[in-house]
């Protein structure tokens, strides 16, 4: 060893030892910052994966005619599921971004998970271990999608005064965070012409008030996905779904010309719904165009030969 | 107080110490090399799981679709040929949903999308508009891509056809399958 104390006390160290001092922290140093970029990597790996997985797992639901499905998922650490609706394009985006509770900190991640054939209606985030998804088809007049209602099970929901149909509805889900009976002071109040609850519907006026907004819904499947999203993420899923109804219009019309070959006339025009569904722009029009899908919804019915759907 | 003091190498007389240096600088520039070497191998490894993973999940997902897809609006009978019935494809409806794919290019995630009839056989021929009639495949979707194992369903193909100038539902034994893209192979 070249080190030594010399007579005045002073610690002598020579060139290698002190150039491999200098270059071992060098190379600490960059090891713990490839280390460190390494598990972020990961993270928002897991993240991502997790995310696709959730999206892959929805897909059951989604066959669902008539009633609703109720599925659940649990995740094994603390997470937040946030839903990232974008409606730009064809048919606009489902994005799902998840944020995982790691040594105490939420992981960050950009990485959004996107499907265009999804509509999840939830809060911003969701949050907790264990989600409920519960499913219903949207009928507008034909079938649009099946709409998808995710909550954590940390959020319980209370639906004491539901109309009869409602309250049966839910009642059947035995989704353990939605409640038509003995709910408690912390449940989330969603009440049908009450005052001062958290949630108020007027299921008449198709009307959802909560923090201070009204939002406007048609049908049963719009009023659930008012009551469990935030009106931004309402907006924007409604929106493309209007897009979907438009695309859909379109195809029917087509089919129409396509069929009468064989002498079976439909006597439909979807054009104007298509335009009506085209030229959405908020919650505020949906009765409007509630009531042309209801008038060809109409039509369609009373064709028992050629109806289109 | 302790003070650090350089050794005098222009005193040096043998060249000992020099070739020591020397041996040490090329021993830390391996060992970082090494490292570094390693970490790559690890990342390049990492980065396949990652594409093997996502190409799971397109496999998983593309299983899971196949009985969605049936079932889903652009697809499925509805109440057009008498009451409502799981797994039936409109096939009127797929053939304008054909003419109008470019939208649906990339909506449900997968690179093919087929409807072979099976029974009553028809031979291979692929619809179009003017052999409507008698046709076996409708390739509704087709991206010029490589594909994952495909995942298939039984369904029902119906659609309007005309008898002696009546209007009768026709319907087929076919079956579904949907490919998703393998992106290991990119």
């Amino acid at each position: 060893m070249n080190r030594k104390f010399s007579k005045q006390g002073a610690l002598e160290i020579s060139f290698p030892w002190l150039f491999a001092i200098v270059a071992g922290i060098f190379i600490l140093f960059l090891s713990i910052y490839g280390v460190t970029r390494f598990i972020k990597t990961e993270q928002t790996t897991i993240d991502a994966k997790t995310g696709k997985e959730i999206g892959v797992l929805l897909n059951p639901l989604e066959t669902s005619f008539e009633s609703g499905a109720v599925t659940y998922f649990i995740l094994p650490v603390s997470t937040r599921i946030y839903n990232k609706c974008d409606s730009i394009g064809d048919f606009g985006k489902q994005g799902i971004q998840i944020s995982q509770m790691s040594f105490n900190k939420w992981t960050e991640t950009n990485v959004n998970v996107n499907f265009q054939n999804k509509y999840i209606f939830s809060k911003d985030y969701a949050e907790g271990k264990k989600f409920y998804v519960f499913s219903k088809p949207f009928q507008f007049p034909f079938k649009v999608a099946d709409l998808m209602y995710m909550t954590s099970s940390l959020d319980r929901y209370c639906f004491a005064d539901a109309p009869g149909e409602i309250s049966e509805e839910l009642a059947n889900l035995n989704q353990e965070n939605i409640l038509v009976e003995n709910c408690s002071e912390e449940d989330i109040d969603v009440c049908f012409g009450g005052i001062n609850c958290d949630i108020n519907v007027n299921y008449d006026m198709g009307v959802v008030e909560k923090e201070g907004d009204s939002i406007y819904f048609y049908g049963d499947a719009l009023m659930y996905a008012a009551i469990f999203s935030d009106e931004y993420v309402y907006e924007c899923q409604l929106n493309r779904l209007m897009k979907r109804v438009s695309s859909l219009s379109l195809i029917y019309n087509d089919k129409a010309s396509f069929i009468s070959r064989t002498g079976c006339y439909s006597n439909l025009d979807l054009s104007f719904l298509s335009g009506a569904a085209e030229s959405f722009s908020n919650s505020a029009d949906i009765s409007s165009i509630g009531f042309i899908a209801d008038d060809v919804g109409l039509k369609n019915d009373a064709n028992s030969v050629c109806r289109l759907w | 107080m302790m003070q650090i003091r350089f050794a005098d190498y222009g005193k040096m007389k043998n060249k000992k110490s020099q070739l020591k240096i020397q041996q040490m600088a090329f021993m830390l520039m391996a060992v970082t090399l090494f490292f570094v070497l390693a970490g790559m191998f690890v990342l390049v490894y990492r980065f396949s799981q990652v594409k093997q993973s996502a190409s799971v999940l397109e496999e998983q997902n593309s299983k899971l679709l196949v009985t969605k897809l049936a079932n889903s609006p652009e697809f499925s009978c509805g109440n057009a040929f008498g009451s409502s019935r799981i797994s039936c494809i409109d096939a009127d409806k797929a053939m304008m949903l054909k003419r109008n794919i470019d939208k649906y290019t990339n909506f449900w995630g997968v690179a093919s999308i087929e409807i072979r009839k099976v029974y009553p056989a028809g031979g291979n021929s692929t619809c179009t508009l003017l052999n409507y009639q008698n046709c076996s495949i409708i390739k509704v979707l087709s991206k010029n891509v490589n594909l994952l194992p495909a995942s298939s369903n039984f369904v029902s193909l119906c659609k309007k056809d005309v008898y002696n100038e009546e209007v009768y539902d026709k319907c087929e034994l076919a079956v579904f399958i949907v490919s998703s893209e393998d992106k290991r192979t990119k």
